[in-house]
């Protein structure tokens, strides 16, 4: 029962928020909802496509017992540096994409090196980290927007698959897939669980801990740089700013979504479903005429009830051991 | 001497987890002024009636009466303070304090209030009343050192003072020698006749007969999580005590072995990492089972981790089948063909919240992999296997390992080793926590690995274990090979003779 409840919690948090804003909307203010047209519902898509994107890696950094903050700095610097080559290139956009999801690689591999070799805990690397990128975006860009973009790069955000689908939205279903399937049905994800559950006796199974989890590092930087290239998509800019704050929104999706601090825990379905949540809620709260500061309250409560509830079915399942 | 009366009474105490039973209607009394020793086999259910006298766990029936008194012990803290003290087996003290104040740990004297408010410690009292106990029960520790600048014995010693100080009914000393040398157990019997003569009760839990033969005055013994025995020290001898322990004959629960001696399998060459173990030589051929003894802290799980690669030597050489294993790291390890049974379970064996199956696979996951997609099929065939195999209860695949009993836990760790299809195990403590029924289980399964050509490398406190099961046994006495004597003729005294720390 209670096992039941937890795996199924956040779908039914899901559940129940898309109906009840669209019923607040026709019983309190009086209109019929907007919540459920087509356009709102694709701008949802749109509005967490970057960072479902960002949480999908982090759902396996997480689930191997790690985190990394340092995941929206490098949307700032991935943004800064894939649209100065995009400029640099004469206009050429799908060489700049690519440049920015391998810089975004690249920091990732950095912190999963500096993760396993320097033995410190992933929380302060990647705190460090996070000052790091940010700063090389601001330095190379001199803090300034980078513009001169050409109109094309702004497929990736407004593109649509058969009319009216956005291409972010089937980013985030193909990647689900692929991620999902890795996780579930292959060594790379296997091997994800069992360090995250337990370092130790994945290392005394035999197997080499260090380099899985700097594949893991290195594939959320990957989708970072890959939601850095979405952002400079959006705006048609480089800005250095971008993706400031993106890893709380990041790390809480995953949470929301059943993924633990602790390790050993997560799951891509579990994680778009916290994402979306956190999406809802925002775009109800601004149906609903909610102010947006006590919106940042509820999300904040979520987080905290969502930590919470995973905290206490943890201890009931230790007590059980004896 | 003061009167006797049972300053503590368990009655009726059951505990369940999990839907399996560890204890059932167990009663229990300790009196004021008399040691009582608990005797049982590992897994016997010592440390869980202790840990609900402790309060860490409650009980599902029965009731705990301290001097006639229905006690509800919710919190630990309850327990303390009723007057219960532990000294527990695992070191439970704060490395970062010192020695004063580990001992008054949440009993500091107090200096008066800074500005009336902020409250405070009088630190010069807490330091001159560690040194007044430690001088009084002859223990040379300097107060003011920090914890973690301490030997393990002298780690031991200011539990002891910690727990005496705590304690005003009942004390309770979860094998408290272990650790300390022979001149430190002496002292600690004086210090416990003391404490019998200050009418304390005190439980004591020990595997040493020797020492319960020192100091025990009544005994009760645990199987199977039923007392099956109570009464006084002395009124049954040592082979009694024995088969009411095991609740069998030694030779029914070691199966006999016809293995074929072959090449040699795992050769090592001047081991060393001082000053934990230095140059140590042995080999294990196929069809072998090779023991090793030894006192805790004389290296020998230090030894088998070296020749796993999880804790490398810092010299020496190590042969699987004639061939050099370079770069030692458990990787390296598994895929030569080594599989350790690692000492400690929870720590470095299981992952506890995955499924049995992923834990069974996971140093062969390679085996199931079909164009890199992992074949559940296979997987669900490969542990259905192994359960069978090994008798694993309950028999789910997709239970989460941590919700099974020790015995179990044990067999899946085994059931890895076998999927991996290792030709040299090197088992660590292989049946610590372990039922009865379940070490048997583990014994045959060793000398079906022995018969089918595997070596075995077998390091155990338990000495009749070692006796049962090893052809040869190696003793181990701090870093060193002392001795190799054969299983058949030697005698628990004559290893214990060459596993004794000598005094200098």
């Amino acid at each position: 029962m209670q096992e039941w409840l937890k795996r199924f919690l956040p779908f039914i948090s899901l559940l129940i928020l898309c109906i009840l804003i669209p019923a607040c909307e026709y019983f309190v203010l009086g209109h019929d909802p907007k919540f459920i047209t087509a356009g709102n519902l694709a701008a949802i898509a749109r509005q967490t496509a970057v960072i479902t994107i960002m949480a999908m890696g982090m759902t396996m950094v997480i689930v191997a017992g790690g985190i990394d903050l340092s995941v929206g700095s490098i949307v700032g610097l991935t943004a800064v540096v894939g649209s100065m080559s995009m400029v640099a290139g004469g206009g050429a956009v799908l060489p700049g994409i690519a440049i920015a999801i391998i810089i975004g690689a690249l920091c990732g591999l950095l912190n999963g090196t500096a993760v396993t070799r320097l033995r410190i805990p992933a929380f302060i690397v990647t705190l460090g980290a996070m000052g790091i990128y940010r700063g090389i975006g601001l330095y190379v860009s001199d803090g300034n927007a980078v513009v001169g973009l050409p109109q094309s790069a702004g497929f990736l955000a407004e593109q649509n698959i058969l009319r009216v689908i956005p291409l972010p939205l089937v980013l985030v279903l193909i990647l689900a897939v692929v991620v999902h399937f890795a996780l579930r049905h292959m060594r790379l994800g296997r091997y994800c669980y069992a360090i995250g559950s337990n370092i130790e006796a994945a290392r005394y199974a035999g197997i080499n801990v260090n380099r899985y989890q700097i594949a893991y590092y290195t594939i959320l930087g990957a989708l970072s740089g890959l939601a850095g290239a979405i952002e400079t998509s959006r705006t048609v800019t480089g800005q250095p700013n971008a993706g400031e704050t993106y890893e709380l929104n990041v790390i809480a999706s995953v949470v929301i979504g059943g993924g633990s601090l602790s390790g050993g825990q997560g799951t891509v379905v579990g994680t778009i479903i916290g994402s979306l949540i956190m999406g809802v809620l925002a775009n109800g709260g601004n149906l609903l005429q909610i102010s947006p500061f006590i919106q940042k309250i509820v999300i904040g409560a979520v987080i905290v009830l969502a930590v919470t509830f995973d905290e206490y079915q943890r201890r009931r399942l230790d007590n059980a051991e004896g | 001497m003061v009167e006797n009366r049972p300053a503590l009474e368990m009655r009726g105490i059951g505990k369940a987890f999990a839907g399996n039973q560890v204890l059932s209607q167990v009663n229990l009394n300790a009196n004021s002024g008399e040691v009582l020793a608990l005797i049982g086999e590992n897994g016997a259910g010592k440390s869980t009636l202790m840990k609900i006298l402790a309060g860490v766990h409650a009980p599902d029936t029965g009731e705990i009466l301290i001097d006639g008194e229905v006690c509800r012990f919710e919190k630990p803290a309850d327990a303390l303070a009723a007057g219960i003290a532990m000294i527990y087996q695992e070191l439970s003290l704060a490395p970062h304090l010192t020695v004063a104040e580990n001992i008054f740990l949440g009993r500091e004297p107090r200096a008066p209030r800074l500005l009336g408010l902020i409250p405070s410690i009088d630190q010069r009292r807490l330091i001159e009343q560690a040194q007044k106990l430690l001088d009084e029960y002859g223990f040379r520790l300097n107060p003011r050192t920090r914890l973690g600048r301490l030997s393990a014995a002298d780690r031991q010693l200011v539990e002891i003072t910690r727990a005496i100080v705590e304690a005003k009914r009942v004390i309770v000393m979860d094998e408290p020698t272990s650790s300390l040398t022979s001149n430190e157990v002496e002292e600690l019997f004086r210090i416990i006749r003391d404490l019998k003569a200050r009418g304390l009760a005190i439980i004591y839990i020990s595997h040493r007969i020797e020492e319960l033969e020192a100091i025990a005055d009544r005994m009760t013994i645990l199987r199977d999580g039923v007392a099956v025995y109570n009464g006084r020290w002395g009124e049954i001898n040592t082979d009694d005590l024995i088969r009411h322990m095991a609740g069998r004959e030694l030779k029914e629960i070691f199966p006999p072995r016809h293995a074929e001696k072959g090449a040699v399998r795992l050769r090592v060459r001047d081991l060393s990492r001082p000053p934990v173990f230095d140059r140590i030589s042995f080999e294990a051929r196929a069809g072998e089972v090779v023991g090793i003894a030894g006192l805790a802290g004389a290296g020998r799980t230090e030894v088998v981790e070296a020749i796993f690669g999880a804790q490398p030597p810092t010299s020496g050489e190590i042969e699987l089948n004639g061939q050099r294993i370079g770069s030692a790291s458990p990787t390296s390890s598994v895929r030569a063909g080594l599989g350790l049974l690692t000492e400690d379970r929870k720590r470095t064996g299981l992952c506890l919240n995955l499924p049995l199956s992923a834990n069974i696979t996971l140093a062969n996951v390679g085996v199931l992999l079909r164009h890199g997609r992992l074949q559940a099929k296979s997987e669900l065939k490969a542990t259905r296997r192994f359960i069978s195999k090994l008798n694993i209860r309950p028999p789910f695949p997709a239970i989460p390992v941590g919700r099974m009993s020790g015995g179990n836990q044990q067999k899946s760790l085994l059931a890895r080793w076998l999927h991996a299809e290792s030709k040299v195990f090197l088992m660590d403590e292989p049946t610590r926590g372990v039922d009865v029924a379940a070490r048997s289980e583990i014994y045959r399964e060793i000398n079906d690995l022995a018969e089918s050509g595997a070596a075995i490398v077998m390091v155990s406190s338990d000495l009749p274990e070692l006796l049962g099961m090893a052809d040869r046994i190696l003793i181990m006495r701090r870093g060193q090979l002392v001795a190799e004597l054969p299983a058949h003729k030697t005698t628990q005294e004559e290893i214990l003779k060459y596993a004794a720390v000598e005094e200098s």
